[in-house]
């Protein structure tokens, strides 16, 4: 479902000319679970900001679902990462001074359909992460485990087809970064598709394959 | 529930959570529209009273008199005040077009009156019965003065309510005699109750008889002290002024680049006199309210840029979860029209009050109209947009990877 093909990306923001990605190709399957491994530095979060149409490359293809993703315009990169990707994050960017499951409802803000039992959808993924008793609690009074439990009950309101994890683990202590890689494994069992970006090879390890960037390039 | 919908909910709570700035931009905006809520509000009070002034005297009505003041007439007794003459009023109306009517009227102030023991004084006006429905200035009991009056030289009078108090108490005075400087006149009616004129003289504190009385049993051979003048066609008001100007200097073999010795009052005068200090009150106020309005701007703007950088982290997440351009721009747009709102609502509420404050301290009339609210909303609404589009684009703008990464 994602066909990434000769993808690089150069950063010009100083006189210097970095070049971040250089020629990336890979693809990934339907219900596929892949972990996007390298040490910082190696573009691991910049290639996964790409596959999540939040960055564009500078050169290279990318077809996803047979959607041609370089020639969408702004708005329909907007549609594409509401309707197709879950995404969680290792500082959470849960919103402060706002319940959990207002934040589990924030994606369906801004999808075309607004589905009639969202509220009860969203007290199911809350209690499926292990939260039914913390659903008005505002995101800044829950710990980290807490709060990027509901990142991921947040990443599934809208039935994505892939979740998208940069560093989900990197901000919490080994118990809740246990329980967060359990929650992955359930998901990819369901016949979610997974992509984790992590340089934690135990996270890494329960994925199905590895891919390893180095020097903007995929090791094989 | 459509996207639009959510979004506005979504501002609702984006507001709720934000106090401080909301308390910020509603006092600013406030402060603003409550100034321009006051400036509409004096204006059409002011306007409203000099407008009833205006009608209330004649928007048709002229006057002529000796002297140079427009208003007073010069003082008894000097050389000025025996300048207009029946022959004057001949000449007007004999050359002068577009006259609806026209009436000569001799007046004094300071008369002593007698009824029985009680004594007051009054102004004492010799008049037509043309007069009358000129000036607007009917009997409310009685009758008005006659043309056999006139021709008789009949000594009677009509008295006004401030007369009839001082003179009669309760009593019903028609009928009955009152010496006019020891000449004996019946009273035939009473004057219809008028209040205070534009030139601030009570209008009720009056006698009226006829001229011819008035010249012939009183005051021997005066001057006029007034014409006054119903225009036919309001439009043609100020060609008739022209005309009579020129048939007056003429009269007076007054020599072109000298100046008049009578003057004429027209409705604009009025206007103007009724005016008086308002006017400049309300450019003050004009320019507060303009000043407050801007400065009510430029803290929206402040404050929803400083919003914009503390709430990064907050759009580049809607923006990673699926919001368009468009959607953060109005969520933006929305958040300030919404706080603008309120504060227009304040500021409506305050200025009203503020102008009734106004009126009270006797400063300027104050009127509240609808125009007045729809100022308000319209200002404040006009205000969101223009200041807070700038930084609602800024926030839409923001490229979300750039905010992701902190």
């Amino acid at each position: 479902m994602i066909k990434i093909k000769d993808i690089e990306k150069t950063y010009n923001k100083t006189s210097v000319e970095t070049r971040v990605l250089r020629g990336v190709t890979f693809s990934i399957q339907r219900g596929e679970y892949v972990a996007i491994m390298g040490a910082s530095g190696s573009g691991k979060s910049t290639l996964m900001n790409i596959i999540g149409c939040l960055d564009r490359p500078t050169k290279g293809q990318y077809e996803l679902d047979d959607i041609n993703v370089l020639q969408q315009d702004d708005d329909a990169l907007s549609a594409l990462r509401n309707r197709k990707f879950g995404f969680v994050f290792q500082q959470f960017f849960l919103l402060e001074r706002t319940t959990a499951l207002d934040n589990v409802l924030l994606p369906l803000i801004y999808t075309n359909k607004y589905p009639a039992d969202a509220i009860q959808h969203a007290r199911k993924l809350l209690i499926n992460v292990g939260l039914e008793d913390r659903m008005e609690y505002y995101a800044n009074e829950l710990s980290g485990g807490e709060q990027q439990r509901v990142a991921i009950a947040r990443s599934l309101i809208n039935n994505p087809d892939v979740i998208l994890a940069d560093e989900p683990t990197g901000n919490l202590d080994s118990g809740s970064a246990a329980e967060i890689v359990e929650i992955f494994g359930r998901l990819h069992k369901e016949g979610r598709t997974i992509i984790v970006v992590t340089h934690d090879r135990d996270v890494a390890g329960h994925a199905q394959r590895i891919l390893e960037l180095k020097d903007g390039q995929i090791k094989r | 529930m459509t996207r639009v919908i959510r979004i506005i909910k979504e501002s609702f709570r984006m507001v709720r959570n934000n106090r401080l700035r909301g308390f910020i931009i509603i006092l600013g905006i406030a402060i603003g529209v409550s100034s321009l809520t006051m400036t509409v509000c004096v204006s059409s009070g002011v306007y409203k009273k000099v407008m009833d002034t205006v009608n209330k005297q004649g928007p048709d009505l002229i006057q002529i008199r000796p002297g140079t003041d427009k208003f007073s007439g010069p003082a008894a007794g000097s050389r000025e005040a025996v300048s207009l003459t029946e022959e004057d009023f001949e000449a007007i109306r004999q050359h002068v077009g577009n006259i609806n009517a026209i009436s000569p009227v001799k007046d004094r102030k300071e008369i002593a009156v007698k009824y029985g023991d009680m004594n007051t004084v009054t102004r004492i006006f010799g008049i037509t019965p043309i007069w009358g429905p000129l000036r607007d200035f009917n009997a409310s009991r009685g009758s008005f003065i006659s043309e056999e009056d006139i021709s008789s030289s009949a000594r009677v009078c009509l008295i006004g309510q401030i007369v009839k108090k001082n003179l009669f108490g309760d009593k019903d005075p028609i009928g009955q005699a009152i010496q006019i400087m020891d000449v004996s006149f019946i009273v035939k009616g009473e004057l219809e109750s008028k209040g205070v004129g534009a030139e601030g003289r009570d209008r009720d504190d009056r006698i009226i008889i006829p001229i011819t009385t008035y010249t012939m049993r009183l005051f021997r051979d005066t001057p006029l002290t007034q014409i006054v003048i119903k225009v036919e066609d309001t439009d043609k008001l100020y060609k008739t002024v022209d005309d009579i100007y020129s048939v007056l200097r003429e009269q007076h073999k007054i020599a072109s680049g000298e100046p008049d010795d009578f003057a004429i009052r027209t409705p604009q005068d009025l206007i103007d006199l009724a005016y008086g200090t308002s006017r400049s009150l309300i450019k003050v106020l004009t320019l507060i309210a303009g000043i407050t309005l801007l400065v009510a701007g430029i803290v929206i703007m402040n404050i929803m840029l400083a919003s914009v950088s503390a709430r990064k982290s907050e759009i580049g997440i809607r923006r990673a979860l699926g919001a368009r351009k468009n959607d953060i721009l109005s969520q933006f747009m929305i958040e300030c029209l919404l706080l603008s709102l309120m504060g227009g609502i304040v500021g409506a509420i305050l200025g009203y009050y503020g102008s009734i404050i106004i009126s009270k301290m006797d400063v300027a009339a104050s009127d509240l109209t609808p125009l007045a609210l729809g100022a308000a909303i319209v200002s404040c609404c006009l205000i969101a947009v223009i200041f807070g589009i700038y930084p609602a684009r800024k926030a839409a703008n923001q490229n979300p990877v750039d905010i992701l990464r902190g």
